[in-house]
């Protein structure tokens, strides 16, 4: 359950801030040179939900007919809109020197990378979904059906304008648990990495074990991802919201604390860094 | 939903039932030669139920896709397509001759987090485009077309296929338990097994184009 000490944690995690440069492509055709564009970008938000006034700024060099959906890339990797800000920088750019350098495009959409983004309402879809598959792993999805449905928007409506209060005023129910039950049905997790073709790892983990001991991120590593956790030499990061957390920590603690608005825990690794 | 109200086990699907349900499927799938296959992921022991069909271009697409072809100034390739005869899709008028024809892929995953299967699949014309959910839905059988629109962005989406990491189409399973649970308890009170996934598909195929041969219901055994 959430102490009152814990909150802190919960508003450093919402407020997470990545500086980003937006530098429209040299392939798009301009009337005039484009400068490009600074922007701290919220991690736990989505690129195509905070990036309007990228759009508008870019706009202002080009024609209307060369205009088409905006799309975005770093270093050659489209990036994936529907994960959260946060896990496309740790994954692609977090050991990279800031700013984050992101190229926009506004033509040739890769189709076969990137899902279409038409309007908000395909990422408040997107969120909810992810909303309601984390509350059937930790609730068999009972929490998020007893909620209405302004229940429900005002869980993206905290998101969309960034109000912390709002958002959690809502959300503290579907991070509560029987006290019996230890924690979680399941936990809802994915772990990324850049190294595979499958986009992430995901199956099912109770956050306690039979004997009724509470397992750690150590512990769903060593199941899920040993490599990561061979300690000489050490050749992954495992980052989760760009900081590296103590394999002993208890992963109930951080789906509670440390997941994403979309209540997933979203874990990177990537190779560490040969000093 | 009732506050405590308990859901039967038979209204999920656990992973080792899945792929038993599924290997019965796919042999009769083999028997009559209907296409569907399993895609394992390599490196991996997992893995899903595939199947590719092409299907002629409905007149509203047709039109759609003239009037891509002026925007675009590109050609596509044409060729005749004659119709299976045997095509027994309900409500869809069969299309004897046509100028193009849709691919359209269907995975069968299971989902883990909702323990039911879930359909993906992705659609394209023969110049590899892919098509967009304003055409997939103009595919989408007419009885369902309207509920579909009511609520679009609940029911049918884009969603990054969770093995391949590709922009697919997936039918939301949100869904799956008002339709499964009726079935499951009507053939429990008749001392019935049901093969899940002949019956969860029977439903949902429909609605994005994929039919199931009626001998499926009747020659897929079903696991103990």
């Amino acid at each position: 359950m959430i102490m009152a000490d814990d909150k802190d944690v919960l508003r450093d995690v919402w407020f997470g801030r990545i500086p980003a440069c937006f530098t429209l492509s040299p392939d798009e055709t301009t009337e005039r040179e484009a400068e490009p564009y600074y922007l701290l970008l919220p991690r736990v938000s989505y690129l195509t939900l905070v990036t309007d006034k990228v759009k508008k700024h870019f706009l202002k060099v080009m024609k209307a007919e060369d205009v088409e959906e905006m799309w975005f890339e770093h270093e050659g990797t489209p990036l994936k809109w529907h994960y959260p800000i946060g896990v496309l920088f740790d994954l692609h750019a977090s050991n990279s020197a800031l700013p984050w350098n992101i190229t926009v495009h506004f033509k040739n959409f890769p189709e076969q990378d990137l899902l279409h983004c038409s309007t908000n309402s395909v990422i408040e879809a997107h969120f909810m979904s992810c909303i309601k598959e984390a509350d059937a792993l930790k609730h068999k999805g009972q929490v998020i059906n007893d909620m209405q449905k302004k229940d429900h928007k005002q869980l993206w409506m905290g998101l969309q304008n960034d109000k912390f209060d709002q958002f959690w005023a809502m959300n503290r129910k579907l991070m509560e648990y029987p006290t019996e039950e230890g924690g979680f049905r399941y936990i809802p997790f994915r772990i990324y990495q850049t190294m595979s073709d499958r986009p992430f790892i995901q199956t099912l983990f109770r956050p306690v074990s039979s004997e009724g001991q509470a397992l750690t991120l150590g512990d769903l590593l060593k199941e899920l991802f040993p490599a990561a956790i061979e300690d000489e030499p050490k050749k992954f990061q495992v980052m989760i919201h760009g900081i590296e957390p103590l394999l002993e920590t208890p992963i109930q603690w951080l789906s509670e604390h440390l997941s994403h608005p979309d209540n997933f825990l979203h874990i990177s690794i990537i190779p560490a860094p040969s000093d | 939903m009732m506050t405590g109200e308990r859901k039967p086990a038979s209204c999920f699907l656990d992973e080792k039932t899945f792929r038993l349900c599924c290997r019965l499927f796919l042999q009769h799938s083999e028997s009559i030669q209907d296409g569907w296959i399993w895609e394992q992921i390599k490196g991996s022991d997992e893995g899903f139920m595939k199947k590719t069909v092409l299907i002629p271009v409905k007149s509203s697409l047709l039109d759609k896709q003239h009037e891509s072809i002026q925007a675009e100034n590109t050609e596509l390739p044409t060729d005749d397509f004659e119709a299976d005869a045997e095509d027994e899709t309900a409500g869809v008028d069969a299309v004897c001759e046509s100028h193009a024809v849709l691919r359209y892929e269907y995975h069968v995953l299971y989902s883990c987090s909702y323990q039911i299967p879930v359909l993906y699949f992705r659609a394209s014309a023969l110049d590899g485009r892919s098509l967009s959910l304003e055409e997939v839905w103009s595919n989408v059988h007419p009885n369902y077309r309207q509920r579909l629109k009511q609520e679009p962005w609940d029911t049918l989406t884009q969603q990054e296929h969770p093995l391949l990491g590709q922009p697919f189409f997936m039918l939301h399973p949100c869904r799956t338990e008002e339709f499964m649970k009726p079935a499951l308890e009507l053939a429990h009170a008749q001392n019935r097994k049901v093969n899940y996934i002949v019956s969860w598909l029977s439903v949902v195929g429909p609605v994005v184009g994929l039919d199931v041969p009626l001998s499926f219901s009747t020659a897929v055994s079903a696991p103990d």
